[in-house]
Formats: C-alpha cells, sequence, structure tokens
C-alpha cells in the first residue's frame, strides 16, 4: 500500500469568496498522497481553517472541486465522505460537561443505529475501541468518567484526537490542534497524532502556526498567503528566507495594515513560542 | 470588531460646554398624562370606592365606626367556616354492599334518632314520630376525602408535566431555528407555541371540560397544553443558545443532526432543561388546584362543589389542605433544589 503512494487527498482550483466580497481562497490546488503528514503554515488570516473546512465540506467552495479517496465532495457524497475524514479543532470542540468517554465515543456516532445512540447504548467493540484509543494518547482509566471540561488543555486534545480516531478515518483534518497549548504538550500531542496517524496510515493535513514545530513533524510543508498557496516543498526546504517572505506584510488580522517583521529571526522563535 | 476612533475635533476650534436641565416641558406633559390616565383607570376599577370601604373597615375594628360591609361580610364567612368539618356521617342503608366487620378505622355504626313533628289529618293535631336511622360516623371521613382529591390533584399535575415535556420536545426542534428543516416549520412550530402559551389554563380547561366531560382528562391536557407553550419555547431558546463548537466537531464527521443534538447539545442544556420542568412541576401543582375550579377534577372541583352549596365548613378544610400541600411541596423542592446545585 504504502509503496504506491495514491492521491488521497485532491483539491483542484478551489476558490472562496465570501459574502462580503472577501477572498478567502484564490484557485487552490493541492494534492496529498496517502499517509503524508501535510503542514499548512501562514500567517492568520491567510486561509489555512478555510481550505482543510473545504476538504470535509464544512466550508463550501464557491468554486473548484474536492475528491477524497476517490470520492467527489458533493451534498449527495457529503456524508458518506465525512465518514472518511475526521477533524481535530483548535478548541477542542468537546462536549464539556458530558463524559470523556461519552466524547470519544460520539466520535462513533455515524456507524450507530439511533436507537443505540438515544439510549448511548455502543456497541461492545466501540467501548473496547474507545478505551483503546484513550489509552493510547495517554489517558487513565480513571478519567473515563470525568467531565471532559475538568480536564486541563493538554488532556482535552487527547481526548479529542481519541475521538478523531474511533471511525479508523483515511484523512485526520488537524485545524490549528496545538494553537491554545504550551510548547512541550504541543510537541506531545503532534507526536501523539503522527504515531496514530502512521499505525492507520492515514493522511494528516494539519495546520500549524509555530514554525519550528511545522519544521519537525511536517513531511511537507504548504505555505499559505492571502489564499493561496506560496510554498510547497519539503521542510529542508523551507529555509529562514522562504519564512520571513511568507510573513512579510502580512495581513494579521486584527485590521491594522501590513507589518513588515523587522527580523525573519525573531519571527521564528516568536512563532515557536 | 467595529470599533472606530472617537471623532478629534481639530486644534484650536471653540469648544461649546453645554449641559441641559434634566427635566424640561415635555416631561410635566407625560407626567400629567400619566396622572390623568391612573386617575381614570382608577375610578373604572373602583380603587376609589376601594379606598373608602377599607377606612371605613379599620374604623369600625378599632371602634371609630359602626358600620362597615367588608368586616360584616368576612365575619359572616369566619363564622360560618369554623370549624372546619372534619367528619363524615352516611346512613348504612345507603351504602351498597354494607358490612359491619369491615368499616373504615376510627368510624363507627351509631343509632340516630331522628323526630318530626307531623300534622295528624286525623286529629289535626301535631304528632311527633321519632325514627331510628343506622348511620356511618367517620370522624376523619372528610378528611381524608380531601386527602383523595389532594393526591388526585398531584397526579393532575405530574402527568400535566409528562405531556407538555413529550410535547415540547418536538415542538423545541422545529422551532429551533438552527435545526428547524426549513423555514416554514420553524414558523409553524413557533406560532403553535406561542398559541399554546397564550390562552390561560382555565380557559382551556373550560373548553377541555365540554368535550371530555368533568373529571381529570380536562385538567391533564388543559395543564399540559399550556405548559408545552412555556417549554418548547424555553428548550428551543436553549438549543439555539448552545456552544456550537462541539455541535461543528459532530458535523464534521457526519453524525446526522439529531445524533448531533444528542451528543453535543443535550449534555449542555440538561441543566437547564431541569431547571425549567422543575419550575413547570411547581407551577402545575398550583394551578392543577384551581383548574377544578371548572370541573377539570382535583381537589378544584370539590372546592367549587362545596363553596356552592354553602358548606363553608368543607371549603375550610379545603383550604387549609391546599395551603397545607403548597408549603410541604414548596419545602420539598427546596431541599430538591439544594441538593441538585
Amino acid at each position: 500500500m504504502s509503496q504506491t503512494p495514491t492521491s488521497m487527498v485532491k483539491l483542484s482550483a478551489i476558490d472562496k469568496t465570501w459574502a462580503d466580497g472577501t477572498r478567502a481562497l484564490n484557485s487552490v490546488d493541492l494534492e496529498v498522497p496517502e499517509g503524508q503528514f501535510c503542514v499548512i503554515l501562514g500567517p492568520s488570516g491567510a486561509g489555512k481553517s478555510t481550505l482543510l473546512r473545504s476538504v470535509n465540506g464544512l466550508m463550501r467552495p464557491t468554486g473548484g472541486n474536492v475528491r477524497v479517496d476517490g470520492l467527489e465532495l458533493s451534498s449527495a457524497s457529503e456524508r458518506e465522505l465525512r465518514r472518511r475524514v475526521a477533524m481535530i479543532h483548535q478548541h477542542f470542540n468537546l462536549a464539556t460537561r458530558a463524559s470523556v468517554a461519552a466524547n470519544v465515543l460520539s466520535g462513533a456516532l455515524p456507524e450507530v443505529s439511533m436507537a443505540r445512540a438515544l439510549c448511548g447504548w455502543f456497541h461492545p467493540e466501540q467501548r473496547k475501541k474507545a478505551c483503546h484509543y484513550l489509552e493510547r494518547v495517554g489517558l487513565k482509566p480513571e478519567h473515563l468518567h470525568r467531565r471532559a471540561g475538568e480536564l486541563s488543555g493538554g488532556q482535552q486534545q487527547r481526548v479529542g484526537i481519541a475521538r478523531a480516531f474511533m471511525l479508523d478515518p483515511k484523512v485526520v483534518l488537524a485545524d490549528e490542534p496545538v494553537a491554545s497549548l504550551d510548547p512541550q504538550i504541543s510537541r506531545d500531542i503532534l507526536t501523539l497524532l503522527k504515531d496514530a496517524a502512521r499505525e492507520l496510515n492515514a493522511t494528516v493535513i494539519c495546520s500549524l502556526h509555530q514554525v519550528d514545530l511545522a519544521r519537525e513533524f511536517g513531511d511537507r510543508i504548504v505555505g499559505m498567503r492571502s489564499g493561496e498557496i506560496v510554498f510547497d516543498g519539503a521542510p529542508e526546504e523551507f529555509d529562514d528566507q522562504r519564512l520571513s517572505r511568507l510573513y512579510q506584510n502580512a495581513d494579521w488580522g486584527d485590521g491594522q495594515p501590513g507589518q513588515v517583521p523587522e527580523d525573519s529571526l525573531e519571527l521564528d522563535s516568536a512563532g515557536g513560542m | 470588531m467595529n470599533t472606530r476612533p472617537i471623532p478629534v475635533p481639530p486644534q484650536g476650534s471653540r469648544l461649546h460646554w453645554h449641559l441641559d436641565q434634566p427635566f424640561r416641558l415635555k416631561h410635566l406633559v407625560i407626567a400629567v398624562l400619566i396622572l390623568a390616565l391612573l386617575l381614570i383607570t382608577g375610578h373604572r376599577t373602583e380603587m376609589d370606592r376601594m379606598v373608602t370601604m377599607t377606612t371605613q373597615a379599620v374604623g369600625n375594628l378599632v371602634g371609630l365606626n359602626d358600620e362597615s360591609q367588608v368586616v360584616r361580610g368576612l365575619s359572616k364567612v369566619a363564622d360560618s367556616m369554623w370549624p372546619p368539618q372534619m367528619a363524615t356521617s352516611e346512613q348504612v342503608a345507603r351504602i351498597n354492599d354494607f358490612n359491619a366487620n369491615d368499616i373504615p378505622l376510627f368510624a363507627r355504626v351509631e343509632n340516630r334518632e331522628t323526630t318530626t313533628q307531623r300534622l295528624n289529618e286525623d286529629t289535626l293535631q301535631l304528632e311527633s314520630t321519632t325514627e331510628t336511622t343506622e348511620v356511618l360516623y367517620d370522624p376523619l371521613g372528610y378528611v381524608k376525602t380531601v386527602f383523595g382529591k389532594m393526591i388526585e390533584t398531584l397526579e393532575i399535575a405530574l402527568w400535566g408535566t409528562l405531556l407538555a415535556v413529550s410535547l415540547s420536545i418536538p415542538l423545541a426542534w422545529f422551532a429551533a431555528s438552527n435545526y428547524s428543516p426549513n423555514r416554514v416549520t420553524y414558523t409553524l412550530a413557533r406560532g403553535f407555541i406561542s398559541l399554546l402559551r397564550s390562552v390561560p389554563e382555565l380557559i382551556v380547561a373550560l373548553f377541555l371540560v365540554l368535550a371530555y366531560g368533568f373529571g381529570p382528562i380536562a385538567g391533564v391536557l388543559a395543564l399540559g397544553m399550556h405548559a408545552a407553550g412555556f417549554l418548547g419555547k424555553f428548550y428551543a431558546e436553549d438549543i439555539e443558545n448552545a456552544d456550537k463548537q462541539p455541535q461543528e466537531a459532530l458535523e464534521a464527521i457526519g453524525a446526522g443532526k439529531i445524533k448531533t443534538v444528542l451528543y453535543a447539545v443535550m449534555p449542555q442544556v440538561l441543566p437547564q432543561y431541569v431547571a425549567y420542568t422543575a419550575y413547570i412541576l411547581d407551577r402545575n401543582l398550583r394551578m392543577a388546584t384551581v383548574v377544578g375550579l371548572v370541573g377539570a377534577g382535583g381537589i378544584g372541583q370539590e372546592l367549587k362543589g362545596r363553596f356552592d352549596m354553602y358548606d363553608y365548613g368543607h371549603v375550610m378544610t379545603i383550604l387549609i389542605a391546599i395551603f397545607l400541600f403548597v408549603f410541604l411541596l414548596d419545602q420539598l423542592s427546596a431541599r430538591i433544589r439544594s441538593r441538585m446545585i
């Protein structure tokens, strides 16, 4: 399987114009082969999230088409496609008042009948799988019945990862998964994500804003600016010069006109936090 | 987001400092209009007469005034209401399948002699005849009856609440703008909820008694429909205001709307739902005592019957029972609430 990497995610000429006329994506083409850990890097407002959300149809592009695992995204195929595409969110997006177990099990909901979902009567294999993944992400059995909101940020993201893997996804979209975590925990979480994805040979598209993490974990780095891909290559090719060009005069998303970072090195360390 | 800088006047321009009086002629006119409105409506609702009569009553009570309609009326009712009626006595001959060995606790069979004076048509003289009837006397008989009616009232409230919850859950789904299938179902559901809420229980019960006859059915339906109007609105608004993030997470894996609500919305809103439902149960317990007045079962129906028959002793027993029940339920719900929070 892995010796002949086939294209898992294929975005062709994706356009997105918001209702107010802002162009978020401008004819973006991206092809990600099976099993790759692809990092999308870029300043705020570059369109990273919009690009990720176009893959599973959370965002409807105004033009272009999306293909995942040979299936073209349309309103008819959307549900089928979404089962194969897991998502990990910046703010974890857990039901904070529900238990950790309920949150992980909810990742299997598309495969559960309505009657079972109503009474929370998940299949024994699904329960076993939930426990397996919770162990895999480094949580303890006593966490199972704790409320998700009581856990720390890092632990919540671990629950988020366990939830994402419940359906054996072909593709994992990680939208700034470590943006609200401290550097050490960020590294742990990304290691976990990368290893778990490798076990399943799942493709990962991960948006990041920490440059050092992108270089460390990415098999490939895609640089985005103002809705366009401006860099696409191996982490080794992504040198400091390209980095400063990527972030130069960027729109920082706070309405301020672009500011030039004085020093690319400083930006590098700022990105690593 | 849409913050604009406060405009700064150019340097050197003259600034006009000016601070108005808080009230102007406009405010005086409004005050006069409000006063006039109060005087007119006060006269129409006989507030002036109320003040006069109350003053008379107070004067009568402190001995300044000999005559007060209010005091006379109240003391007449109070005289006839005391003591509260507790016992019942029933002619044994009228009880079906009477078994002298199986009578209620504390009850006893008594012989009552009733003397009636009758005119003898032959002698044209009044003769008194004495008849002896066997009577089952139960010193707590009426208390038992009232207790039974109170239990029926509680059951009406409970079933009214159950009906309201099961009616309002589907209604809330259609009335939540982010889950309703389309604009039409949303408007219909919202309209229906408003309709249910706008008609008071007592009026609904009045019509339902015509449809279902006297008894608890009308009471349960009336309470359930009115409360469904409240719960549907509250449930729907909580669904709309729930945190979007967990919902997005389940949407992203294609879990479908119903499962998303179950696993991403319900955990968030459940504590609020419990609070709303507890409030509705509390309210229904109070209203269940009232809907009986139009014949919809429970203690109210007994109260109305006794009131119309001038059995004020019985009425007193019922009023005491209602007070005790509401007081006890308040205590109970306060205790449960403090334990839950």
